[in-house]
């Protein structure tokens, strides 16, 4: 697996430049709690280099915005907001209510 | 002025397993606009694996995703501990665990081809392949020792041992099951009043696939060489054991079908291939350490690219467990296939899908 | 009369996934498969809540799945039997005290037949069904009873007095 790390607001442009649909493969966008801060990871294979994984992680507060990719990436919306109910983390255009009933209080993978 | 229709299907449905619902909204029979609601299944299984359970114990928790590819679910888990264990496992479990992966992925597929039999209105098919799956289910039970949830790979290996007349009563039961599967293709393939409901509907081309990241049969039913098994060689020896990539050009119902109805065949010659030239020695690699930094795995489950990624901190307990089952990627495919087709039709594309929402939701 | 009759001998049946693994679904549609083919047994799987006799559940009861529980429960016509299919459905299994489960199928709706097992099989499920025919008969015969005289209040010498009738409709 090859990890690059980029600054929250990099994220779209980088993933922009790196993403080609007839090359790469979306695989899943994940978010770790940290404790002070979270974590997302968006995660690419390769079809023309096959078993490659390509991680980019960018750190990110639990009130920021964080940006989508789905403009880059048409098929991340899924899990986009997922991860929106589960983490609790705030994503461009992404709506509460995939997973979890609109009055769930908290998020559920949090920490506290 | 065209005038629209919302037509609900789900959350409970004779053609569905699960609760999934679906609001269509059409013009006149044509489905213009779907909106899928998948969350009836959500659960909390990655949070209760990260702090109800032990990451021994997550291995058997993890089945619990989904009783359709459960030993796929504890394939990936087991991987991706053994990974963050640093542990390499005996030959020997390697080669059991591709045993038990591809009976469930037969008894997987033959599901879904009778429930798609069913779905287009052929009960007599459904009935008869449900008939011939039933020789996989005693496979399994016979190896793993259950009809559904096995629980047979865990951390460092795999649970029971094969037995030499497990071994020789599979051999003998697959040459039963080989010429009920070449009629069951000759029936797919040139049944005529199968053909209209199948041939034709709820097709998706290969630049949607490509650009949509479908996975498992659905993309390599419209020609998008997507197998994880193709992929890698150093968690599982697939090519060794002599896995062959199923390409169909279609992309409609019929070219699924068809992808599945070959892979069965491409299956029963990997289980010969790996009783066979089955290894001896152990099948558990024993390990005191404890779970450290983070990996990855790819494992291809009977629907698709199955995904884990797991964190571990020195504790008897994971920090994290991110599991990305097949059909959470294939959705926004799914949403895309069922436009300019016949409501009639909705009920065969959704069991041509073979949507797993135990898997999706978790 | 014919009905009585016919919903011994051919009971319909509901199956409802209330967040099941579908390991206990699949063998639910195992058991209408040709090897242990409850059809004989004139049980058809019909997905429609106001025709069928019998409920089947799989699963813990999931938060966004009660609601539709409960209808679906509520839509089917008396009398009707409950069925709860695996270990999850009748106590809520490896599942318990997760954030989105309720716990049991008792928990949210009355269950007449508990079938344990992960997953139960098909000869379980067949031999809950007919344990579950046996309290369909039942509820039939005690629906039958003419509800008002059984609760009529009687004076001391066992007879009706009509004066002391309360006045709401019993209950049971």
């Amino acid at each position: 697996m090859k990890r690059i790390d980029l600054p929250l607001d990099k994220v779209v442009e980088e993933i922009g430049k790196f993403y080609r649909y007839d090359e790469h493969h979306f695989i899943v966008i994940n978010a770790v709690d940290l404790g002070d801060a979270i974590e997302v990871q968006w995660f690419f294979s390769n079809y023309v280099a096959p078993g490659e994984v390509t991680m980019f992680a960018a750190k990110a507060d639990a009130s920021q915005l964080i940006p989508s990719i789905t403009r880059v990436v048409p098929s991340a919306w899924v899990a986009e907001a997922e991860l929106v109910d589960l983490m609790g983390i705030n994503i461009e255009n992404a709506k509460k209510g995939f997973v979890l009933e609109e009055d769930f209080e908290g998020a559920p993978l949090r920490k506290k | 002025m065209a005038t629209y229709y919302d037509i609900p299907v789900g959350a409970q449905h004779i053609s569905l397993l699960e609760p999934l619902h679906f609001k269509l909204t059409t013009e006149n029979e044509k489905i213009v606009d779907v909106e899928a609601n998948v969350g009836y299944v959500h659960r909390g299984i990655e949070k209760a694996c990260t702090t109800k359970f032990k990451f021994r114990q997550v291995s058997f928790v993890i089945g619990r995703i989904c009783g359709l590819c459960s030993i796929s679910h504890t394939t990936a888990y087991s991987q991706v501990a053994e990974k963050l264990l640093n542990l390499e496992i005996p030959l020997r479990a390697k080669y059991l665990r591709i045993l038990v992966l591809e009976l469930d992925r037969i008894h997987s597929h033959m599901l879904c081809l009778s429930h798609v039999a069913e779905n287009s209105g052929f009960e007599a098919l459904f009935m008869r392949t449900m008939k011939d799956r039933e020789i996989s289910m005693e496979l399994l039970e016979a190896v793993c020792g259950n009809r559904v949830q096995y629980d047979y790979s865990i951390v460092g290996g795999v649970a029971r041992d094969l037995r030499p007349e497990v071994a020789q009563m599979i051999l003998t039961r697959l040459k039963e099951l080989r010429p009920k599967i070449d009629d069951l293709i000759d029936i797919f393939q040139n049944n005529w009043s199968l053909s209209l409901k199948n041939k034709g509907i709820g097709a998706i081309s290969f630049e949607d696939a490509m650009r949509l990241n479908a996975v498992g049969p659905l993309a390599r039913a419209a020609g998008v060489p997507v197998d994880v098994r193709n992929d890698t060689e150093d968690l599982l020896p697939w090519k060794q054991v002599g896995f062959e990539m199923v390409l169909e050009n279609g992309g409609d119902v019929h070219a699924r079908n068809m992808v599945r109805l070959r892979e069965l065949l491409v299956s029963m010659k990997i289980i010969e291939n790996v009783i066979q030239g089955l290894p001896e020695g152990p099948i558990v690699a024993e390990t005191k350490a404890l779970p450290e930094g983070e990996a990855v795995v790819r494992l291809e489950a009977p629907r698709g690219e199955l995904f884990h990624y797991a964190k571990g901190n020195k504790t008897q307990y994971l920090e994290r467990l991110k599991v990305k089952a097949p059909t959470f990627s294939n959705i926004p495919a799914f949403v895309e296939m069922f436009k300019g087709n016949e409501y009639a039709s909705a009920p065969a594309i959704i069991a041509s899908y073979d949507p797993c929402l135990s898997c999706t939701a978790r | 009369m014919e009905l009585k009759l016919y919903r011994k001998k051919s009971p319909w049946i509901l199956h409802y996934n209330a967040g099941s693994c579908n390991g206990c679904d699949i063998e639910i549609l195992a058991c209408l498969s040709p090897k242990y083919d409850v059809e004989r047994f004139g049980m058809i799987n019909t997905g429609n809540p106001k025709q069928s006799d019998i409920l089947l559940i799989t699963g813990p009861v999931t938060k966004r799945s009660r609601e539709r529980l409960v209808e679906i429960y509520s839509q089917m016509p008396e009398p009707k039997v409950v069925i709860c299919c695996g270990s999850c459905a009748s106590t809520g299994g490896v599942f318990r005290d997760m954030y989105n489960i309720e716990g049991g199928v008792d928990q949210v709706i009355p269950v007449d037949v508990y079938v344990p097992g992960c997953a139960c099989r098909p000869e379980q499920i067949i031999d809950g069904v007919v344990a579950a025919l046996e309290i369909l008969e039942k509820k039939t015969k005690a629906i039958e009873k003419p509800l008002r005289y059984a609760n009529e209040v009687k004076d001391e010498n066992d007879q009706i007095n009509r004066r002391t009738m309360p006045g709401t409709i019993p209950t049971k």
